[in-house]
């Protein structure tokens, strides 16, 4: 194919080039079915050739009305609702639900299932991350990330079958306690598995985060400062990876996390400016480190014991309220219950930090390309069960 | 903590008619008039000790016992992540019919996080925010009918031609693999107490 130089220029120069290349703006929709946008969100985006003037983000495609069900079930039959809603961080999920609860009751949890929790918490936050990064790296174009991250990400799905009997949507931690009790011989392999994935994660950022490819594709775009977090409510790895050193686990501890030291991973926009994309990549890449600080720490501190402390077979909380929020890994997630002191609860609202990250689209979206579009929604990193609800 | 906050509101803002609900179990809230709910979210969010610089959540919840007209109560929770605080700030609105829905002041102008939250809580409660830039529902399709989060809600029959919940598809217990009597022996030996 040839290419006729002089034809540019004519199309380029002052004469007529206002007659013949006209603007328009062209709506294009992305999504609902749609592999850039992690489920089913549907994106509608108002082009004026590859820039985006305007996206206006269109969710509920997965909506079940988790909270309607949950004013119909009793309080243990609502923990298999709440698996669904992130169901790549089911684990996170059922953690804050049931602390909730237990908070209402007064319920003692023994210390084994506490560090059980948390160990699972903490590996689920790894895999959820993993997750991130295989993905994030199929949305810039590169395959095989991909298949590194789920390598690692089975041993912690297979840990996970073996306790619960599940890969995905556990009902694995239950009021009072955990369902099951961990064996030596699966702490013996996690402590093999941490040592394991410190080097792996090292090798992940200098075959991807390092690559020149990626950090241009990341750093500068879908720059997120920590005023535009506050006015939408963002948190977790966005919060963070904007600079500031905010985290649930550290500031309003819950559950045994005073007791273990780790550090908090904020941005420093070391390749661009603080609070991009790849800020927000690197955040959660040294949080995985700071979960296997954790998990070694369970390790060492785990002792003999029960995993399910006193509940009575009906559970009644009395009269009463509470709003308790934790650290997922996608950010913060609330449960704001009323109990009438009744079986069931009288209402489950859940504060999803999904939900409010989806919502920050439109006010990021206007002058990126659209496949920095891509690149930031994907640094977002939501799950749609948990937007939708 | 709640005290302050209610001296500090009442003294701002003395139309809010602010009161404490303290809690033994569970989390100490704070009801004001629903008219002044746009004032009050200002003056904690530029208050200098508190800063409740984030608005995390707006939920409605229908309080409806039988026999009586009921309410509907919202609650805004917010939180600090300065000074590290969360208050639940309620207040009670009617439950209004289907065209005339209770009304409140919209928070859009204070926190960009209310636009969405406010637009989730009027597709599943029913609340007018009045000063909203953009009320549509957001969870729900745009032609759906009626809240699902009110107590009295009932599904539609109908929605764009298709018959919703059609009893040949409900998964009702008797029809569950087609085997009557199991589902009735499960419920009678449940182990979880149901």
């Amino acid at each position: 194919m040839t290419f006729d130089l002089s034809e540019e220029e004519k199309i380029e120069s002052p004469q007529g080039s206002e007659e013949n290349i006209k603007s328009e703006i062209l709506t294009v929709n992305m999504g609902p079915q749609h592999p850039a946008t992690h489920g089913v969100l549907r994106v509608e985006i108002k082009t004026d050739s590859e820039i985006v003037t305007e996206a206006i983000s269109h969710i509920g495609y997965l909506h079940r009305c988790f909270e309607k069900h949950a004013e119909n079930i009793d309080y243990r039959g609502v923990i298999p609702f709440v698996d669904r809603m992130d169901y790549v961080a089911a684990m996170n999920m059922e953690h804050g639900y049931v602390m909730a609860v237990e908070k209402l009751l007064g319920t003692e949890v023994p210390r084994r299932a506490e560090y059980i929790r948390v160990l699972v918490a903490e590996l689920q936050r790894i895999a959820s991350h993993l997750m991130f990064f295989g993905t994030y790296s199929i949305d810039l174009g590169a395959f095989t990330p991909f298949l590194y991250a789920f390598q690692e990400r089975e041993f912690i799905l297979r840990i996970f079958e073996e306790l619960s009997g599940a890969r995905l949507l556990y009902n694995y931690i239950w009021i009072g306690g955990v369902w099951n009790d961990i064996t030596d011989g699966q702490l013996k392999r996690l402590s093999g598995f941490c040592d394991k994935m410190e080097r792996e994660i090292d090798k992940y950022h200098n075959l991807v985060g390092l690559n020149k490819i990626f950090v241009e594709r990341t750093a500068r775009v879908g720059v997120m400062d920590e005023d535009l977090c506050y006015d939408y409510g963002l948190t977790g790895p966005i919060l963070r990876g904007s600079g500031v050193k905010w985290d649930l686990r550290k500031d309003r501890p819950y559950s045994i996390y005073s007791e273990f030291d780790f550090d908090i991973p904020v941005g420093t926009g070391e390749h661009g400016v603080l609070g991009d994309c790849w800020d927000r990549y690197w955040v959660r890449m040294r949080e995985m480190l700071e979960s296997i600080k954790i998990i070694r720490q369970v390790l060492e501190g785990i002792e003999a014991g029960p995993v399910m402390g006193k509940v009575s077979k009906i559970i009644k909380p009395p009269k009463s309220e509470i709003y308790l929020r934790t650290e997922c890994p996608r950010g913060e997630l609330g449960y704001y219950l009323i109990a009438d002191g009744g079986k069931v609860p009288y209402r489950v609202k859940v504060k999803s930090s999904c939900f409010t990250h989806v919502s920050v689209l439109s006010a990021v979206a206007p002058g990126l390309m659209i496949a920095d579009l891509v690149a930031t929604i994907g640094s977002i990193d939501i799950v749609l069960g948990e937007v939708d609800r | 903590m709640h005290e302050e906050l209610v001296q500090i509101i009442n003294g701002a803002v003395p139309e809010a008619k602010a009161q404490l609900n303290s809690a033994e179990i569970g989390d100490s809230s704070i009801t004001v008039d629903s008219s002044a709910i746009y004032k009050v979210c200002e003056t904690l969010k530029n208050n200098d000790k508190f800063n409740f610089n984030v608005l995390q959540v707006i939920s409605g919840t229908d309080f409806l016992p039988e026999g009586e007209e009921g309410y509907l109560e919202l609650a805004y929770i917010l939180a600090s992540f300065t000074k590290n605080h969360e208050v639940i700030i309620k207040t009670k609105l009617s439950r209004g019919s289907d065209d005339n829905l209770p009304k409140i002041d919209s928070l859009c102008k204070l926190w960009s996080a209310a636009n969405w939250l406010e637009r989730e809580t009027y597709d599943m409660i029913g609340v007018d925010f009045v000063g909203h830039p953009d009320l549509r529902r957001i969870l729900t399709s745009s032609n759906w009918e009626g809240h699902p989060l009110r107590r009295d809600y009932v599904v539609q029959e109908i929605f764009n031609g298709m018959v919703v919940n059609p009893p040949e598809k409900m998964n009702l217990e008797d029809q569950q693999f087609g085997v009557k009597t199991n589902a009735d022996s499960l419920s009678n030996k449940n182990p979880m107490g149901i």
